[in-house]
């Protein structure tokens, strides 16, 4: 069974004055443990097919599923709750919460889970030694540089357990260096916890990577390609 | 929650010149509250003592009618009676009998309208402080005939010195005008303007001859103990002594009553408009904080912060903040009360003599009730809670997706 399902997927954004459609008719479906690249040009309806399946924002016309859960038109309060214990979320602008310490970022949404002081820690040190950090753990987001920044934040994604990691433009501010080792994390994390990360792109060296591409032209799907495991 | 209140925290020093200064507007407006209600509090209480201690007493016994007539026919006849009940009562500190009339004072320069009070001089020294307000000659000096002691305005008026005679016209118990001459032993100065241009004191036999043929008595003026005792004495005496009505000094000044209500009721009305205007202060940083978290606070409601806890960060955040400025505030303005407490707050340099007119002295010991500081700290709260609701709502209305691509 899918872990999420996209039915009839589509956004138009100013309905009433100057129409954008940002998704046309999309139907997918990812399986558990998928390493899937969703690339195209800017404004081809990337961020909002991740939006949609985030929960983030409502479609137009469609829904979606995760699992056999209908998430959209779940209330406001219900779907936060859905996404803090399904949906992990990495951003091209990391989103750290700034005043937090690395350590403190990973545990914040364990908190918002209310998982207990022993597991926070455990999971915590656990992840920042995988992601390379574990002697970054009491600085703050300011003191470390693009790349470290952005492996707290997928140490934070993976943090609540999720079904699923969206990672919009993951690399897209990061160096080279700095964007393999980060895609060797999440490729790692793929492999041994069969963690499922979908990613928004449009950075070559993430579709070299992925096993899955899903090319969109104007807010539909033009081409959905599985590669051969390697 | 513990979570909430730490980010709050860290939230309000993301930019420490901004939030400071907001603080140090806090910390400024409630200092400022503290001192003005403080020295109002200090300055009722300094008026409250000296018309107690100076004149009024803890209680009076009077016919029932005459503080609205001031008919000198309208008398204490159970006074004997009376008397033995009072000297009987271990509550009773001291207590002077004294004549009321209405009159006229007459010089050689000028005539003028007085009020005469006869006292018996040693019950008046043990029951009240009168005689501290003495500024030259003799308090009801004993080896003059008919002594006068007599208010500086008055005296000034009436351009007489001590040792000069005046004459005093008023109406008898039988309603017949009367008069009588009596020598200025000395003057007397209460800081109160009106009171010393109208009120002397004769000692009450010099004045029996000439009201009654007999002694007779329109007040009797009780000191306490302990003043909170009062009511319970003045409802006794009016349980026991039908002829009269007795009181105690709120009843029978509105004015102190006035005051003493109103005194704790300034630090809450000058703390409104304190906080009023800061409000505005909170609001904008709150905004300011709000508009320039934006993306972050999507990114929060997106990875699972519920809008409840969003919304109660941001409350919490107002609050801290405003709650730090406050509690230096007070503690800064505590500080103050205490030392002027101690030494007296004197404002001679800024008001002068004008204090004075007004029955006030310059120098005041300013305080504050502990009562006080607590609803302080419940407005601050409520103040920071209402501030902190317009962007508290902005901040609810956000849609993760949107602020994120952004």
């Amino acid at each position: 069974m899918p872990i999420i399902t996209t039915h009839n997927l589509s956004k138009v954004y100013n309905p009433d004055t100057v129409p954008v459609h940002a998704l046309r008719d999309v139907n997918l479906e990812f399986e558990e443990g998928e390493f899937t690249t969703v690339r195209g040009p800017s404004g081809s309806g990337k961020t909002t097919l991740l939006n949609m399946i985030g929960g983030l924002d409502n479609p137009t016309e469609g829904h979606v599923e995760i699992g056999d859960i209908s998430i959209t038109g779940m209330k406001e309060n219900k779907l936060i709750e859905f996404r803090l214990n399904n949906i992990g979320f990495v951003f091209q602008a990391y989103n750290l919460i700034p005043v937090f310490t690395a350590y403190e970022n990973v545990t914040f949404i364990m908190l918002l889970q209310k998982r207990s002081k022993q597991e926070m820690k455990k999971r915590a040190d656990e992840l920042l030694s995988a992601m390379g950090l574990k002697d970054k753990v009491d600085s703050r987001p300011k003191e470390l540089s693009g790349g470290e920044q952005q492996r707290v934040a997928v140490a934070r994604a993976l943090a609540s357990r999720p079904k699923f990691i969206l990672a919009d433009e993951p690399t897209a501010n990061l160096d080279t260096e700095s964007a393999m080792n980060l895609l060797d994390l999440m490729e790692k994390m793929n492999r041994e916890e069969n963690v499922t990360f979908i990613f928004s792109t449009h950075d070559q060296r993430v579709i070299d990577r992925a096993r899955r591409v899903i090319t969109m032209v104007d807010g539909a799907i033009h081409k959905d390609e599985k590669k051969a495991s390697p | 929650m513990k979570m909430l209140f730490s980010i709050a925290w860290r939230n309000i020093w993301r930019h420490p010149g901004r939030s400071g200064v907001l603080i140090a507007s806090i910390v400024a407006g409630m200092w400022a509250g503290i001192m003005v209600s403080s020295w109002a509090n200090g300055l009722i209480d300094q008026r409250v003592n000296n018309v107690i201690n100076e004149e009024l007493t803890h209680a009076q016994i009077h016919h029932p009618e005459f503080l609205t007539e001031r008919d000198p026919g309208m008398y204490i006849e159970q006074h004997d009676e009376i008397i033995t009940f009072l000297e009987s009562d271990s509550r009773v500190q001291s207590y002077s009998s004294r004549t009321l009339l209405d009159g006229m004072i007459q010089s050689a320069a000028t005539t003028s309208g007085a009020r005469i009070i006869g006292v018996d001089k040693e019950m008046e020294r043990e029951t009240t402080t009168f005689h501290h307000n003495l500024t030259e000659g003799e308090y009801l000096g004993s080896d003059l005939r008919n002594p006068i002691f007599i208010g500086e305005d008055l005296i000034n008026k009436l351009n007489v010195k001590i040792g000069d005679r005046i004459v005093l016209t008023f109406q008898n118990i039988e309603n017949e005008i009367t008069s009588g001459a009596f020598t200025v032993s000395g003057v007397f100065r209460t800081g109160q303007n009106l009171y010393d241009e109208q009120t002397v004191y004769v000692n009450r036999n010099d004045l029996s001859g000439l009201v009654a043929n007999r002694p007779l008595y329109h007040e009797i003026a009780i000191m306490l103990y302990d003043r909170s005792q009062g009511e319970q004495l003045v409802s006794e005496i009016n349980e026991n002594f039908s002829s009269v009505t007795a009181e105690t000094w709120i009843e029978l000044s509105p004015e102190m009553r006035y005051m003493t209500q109103a005194s704790g009721s300034y630090m809450f009305y000058i703390m409104i408009v304190i906080l009023f205007a800061l409000a505005f202060g909170i609001l904008n940083t709150m905004t300011m904080a709000i508009f320039e978290r934006m993306r972050e606070l999507g990114m929060l409601m997106a990875i699972g912060m519920n809008k409840l806890r969003v919304f109660t960060m941001i409350m919490l955040e107002s609050v801290m903040l405003t709650l730090t400025g406050a509690a230096v505030g007070i503690f800064v303005g505590y500080l103050t009360v205490n030392y002027f407490n101690k030494n007296g707050l004197d404002l001679t340099a800024i008001g002068g003599d004008s204090f004075e007119i007004w029955g006030y002295e310059a120098l005041v010991y300013p305080y504050v009730n502990p009562e006080e500081y607590l609803y302080v700290m419940i407005l601050v709260i409520a103040t920071a809670l209402l501030a902190a609701i317009y962007p508290a709502l902005k901040a609810l209305k956000l849609v993760p997706g949107e602020v994120v691509r952004e």
